[in-house]
């Protein structure tokens, strides 16, 4: 058992409340990414699990034991950081022995365990050199290995990748898959690129303002944002979110058409409220009974294209296919896909539910 | 496309590097000649001077060879000088590493003190070394001295001690009073270098269970590596050559007993006026240096 449990935990740095009531439940051997803008307090959370922060209030779980008074090195985690903390004058050996050294693994198994590590992350023949002579993505592995090398119950990551190439990146992705496949450990990566998140984890933790705001699969995060602040968030480009007016017998009026507001998957309403109503760029389709609209941009980008309508003064993103061949100042009628709007609440920005039909 | 807006090179019948290496020499000239000004030419004019024998007033003598050398080497005070030079520089340049380290450490630490002691800790570095000295002879003063009256207060001891009239009380203070003055260079340095040791580094070393003494060992100590061997090539360059402390201080005595080499040279120059056997001093001196920062160096490079 080494899931990891957080209940309740915040922290404050003075003034500034860094993360809130968070409550989080890893299970053993999940990948869950902790996703939000710079600044929410990712790596203030995963500090606190690696023992460098205390929570202020709250309690840290990891394994079923509480470890709110255990030190880092007692946690059995391992943590990977955004600017690798390679140890300059050590080997590249010499780094990936280091946690063994400490907890006096006897020098055979620890020479052992090396090679296999190495092996793992391909770093046979870097071990003599210093980190100093190895490319960013050498280092990064090094420090993969440092960690692995332990095979600690948790492995916490703080944005490892942010530092390479966007080539690089997206290979040690793969690799990082791949690894966490192969040894099945628990991991905690923090992260502000929602491709790594929905590439790589089994759930992803959304966290703003020190807040976490939703905790679900990649999946369940695209498809059912639990607020407004999700929706916009995720998706490149984010989700279009317009105001409209939901009336006491759920009828829902957007750019003058009118929707059946449906529960199905929020808390539902009561009496005449505004909302936020969201749909995806992919969700918006040119109909001839639609709302007009002028192309105001247009970005191809190869494969398809991002056109920004203008409806009134308000700004609609579509992706929609080459072949329409939409140009700036050309007039269309569009309309979100039905079954894909998402309503949400026009005060808190939590999610209400969706709409099941026109009229 | 370049000619347009530049005006081409004159044809000077020299290719384009000679050229380019003709306006290098041209840019270090300058360096060169007040280099040669201000080093070269006292330097050969020591070595040159310490082949005559003259005397100082009339800055006038004889040929002399190397018989300044001969008799030099012979001589039991130009190795008693040489012997009290090496205690002197080894002891006060321990003291001020150790020194300068453990208070580099403690500053380093989030005191609520923190910038005012930094700034403290600097008195002994700026303040003259006359005044300095004249504080510390007082303090020493074996007849009303503060620091036998405070040792006889508190019964430590219960006669005043002479501190810089006998041996080996002498060579002590001289260390401690040169640790004194100069440990705030070695704070300083180190205080900077430890400034730019990543926290990431320790916090690493956290996970990977080290303790305070293991993290001090394996992150600060190869960090602080570097700049340790400039301090303590700076420093005994220094203190090898440290003059007014010591002369202020005890002025060589008793006797000779903490006579270094500056000392000896200004003696020989000044109070026998042998002009040339005290450049001999110096060129030794010298010497001895070269052979300290050759070896020093190429062992610091591995
Ligand atoms: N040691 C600290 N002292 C004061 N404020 C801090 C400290 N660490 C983080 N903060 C603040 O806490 C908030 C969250 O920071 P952080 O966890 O680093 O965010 P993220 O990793 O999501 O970018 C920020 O407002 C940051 O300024
Ligand atoms: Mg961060």
């Amino acid at each position: 058992m080494s899931g990891i449990s957080v209940q309740g935990v915040s922290k404050s740095f003075g003034d500034v409340q860094a993360v809130q009531a968070m409550d989080l439940e890893v299970a053993e051997g999940e990948f869950v990414s902790i996703l939000g803008p710079s600044g929410c307090g990712k790596t203030t959370l995963l500090r606190m699990l690696a023992g460098l922060e205390f929570p202020t209030e709250g309690q840290i779980s990891i394994g079923g034991q509480v470890v709110n008074d255990k030190s880092p090195a007692d946690r059995d985690i391992a943590m990977v950081f955004q600017s690798y903390a390679l140890y300059p004058h050590m080997t590249v050996a010499g780094n990936i022995e280091y946690p063994l050294k400490k907890r006096k693994v006897p020098k055979a198994e620890r020479e052992e365990r090396i090679r296999q590590a190495a092996a793992m992350l391909k770093l046979e023949d870097l071990l003599g050199r210093k980190p100093r002579e190895l490319s960013g993505g050498q280092q990064q592995r090094v420090a993969l290995g440092r960690a692995v090398v332990r095979d600690p119950a948790v492995f916490l990551m703080d944005e490892p990748l942010s530092n390479l190439d966007a080539k690089l990146r997206s290979h040690m992705r793969a690799e990082l898959i791949q690894l966490h496949r192969r040894i099945g450990r628990t991991m905690i990566y923090v992260t502000h690129d929602q491709l790594e998140a929905m590439t790589m984890s089994d759930r992803i933790a959304i966290m703003h303002e020190g807040a976490l705001q939703q905790l679900a699969t990649p999946k369940e995060v695209y498809a059912r944002p639990a607020n407004a602040f999700v929706a916009g968030f995720i998706g490149m480009p984010p989700m279009n979110l317009v105001d409209a007016k939901l009336d006491g017998d759920g009828n829902l009026s957007v750019f003058g058409r009118q929707y059946r507001f449906v529960a199905s998957d929020g808390p539902g309403h009561s009496g005449e409220q505004t909302v936020k109503v969201g749909f995806r760029p992919e969700d918006v389709v040119l109909r001839d009974d639609g709302e007009a609209a002028r192309v105001a941009i247009v970005e191809p980008t190869g494969h398809e294209v991002i056109v920004v309508f203008e409806i009134d003064s308000a700004r609609i993103v579509g992706r929609v296919s080459p072949e329409l061949d939409l140009k700036a100042d050309d007039q269309v009628r569009l309309a979100p896909r039905v079954e894909r709007i998402h309503v949400f609440s026009g005060t808190d920005g939590d999610r209400l539910g969706g709409v099941h039909s026109e009229g | 496309m370049e000619s347009s807006t530049r005006p081409a090179p004159k044809d000077t019948g020299l290719s384009p590097g000679t050229r380019s290496s003709m306006l290098g020499l041209m840019l270090i000239a300058p360096t060169v000649l007040v280099f040669c000004a201000v080093i070269v030419y006292p330097l050969i004019s020591a070595i040159y001077l310490s082949l005559f024998s003259i005397y100082t007033p009339t800055m006038e003598g004889d040929w002399a060879g190397l018989s300044n050398y001969k008799v030099l080497i012979q001589s039991g005070e130009f190795w008693r000088s040489f012997g009290n030079n090496l205690v002197w520089t080894v002891g006060t340049l321990t003291l001020q590493i150790v020194f300068g380290i453990l208070v580099a450490l403690v500053l380093h630490q989030n005191l609520w003190f923190r910038s005012l002691a930094r700034s403290l800790v600097l008195f002994p570095y700026f303040l003259s070394t006359v005044v300095a000295v004249l504080v510390w002879r007082w303090l020493f003063n074996d007849l009303y001295g503060v620091l036998n009256h405070f040792l006889m207060w508190t019964r430590i001891i219960d006669m005043p001690i002479d501190w810089l009239g006998t041996m080996p009380n002498a060579m002590i203070s001289m260390i401690l009073v040169g640790a004194w003055k100069y440990f705030p260079f070695v704070v300083i340095a180190v205080l900077a270098r430890l400034q730019t040791i990543p926290d990431e580094l320790y916090e690493a070393a956290t996970i990977d269970g080290a303790g305070p003494v293991a993290r001090f060992r394996d992150i600060t100590l190869p960090q602080l590596r570097e700049v340790l061997v400039v301090i303590i090539l700076l420093r005994t360059i220094w203190d090898f050559k440290e003059f007014d402390l010591i002369y202020l201080l005890t002025g060589g005595g008793p006797v000779i007993s903490t006579q270094t080499l500056p000392l000896m040279v200004y003696k020989e120059a000044f109070a026998l006026n042998q002009m040339g056997s005290a450049s001999a001093v110096a060129v030794m001196m010298m010497l001895f240096m070269l052979v300290f920062m050759f070896f020093y160096l190429r062992k610091a490079e591995d």
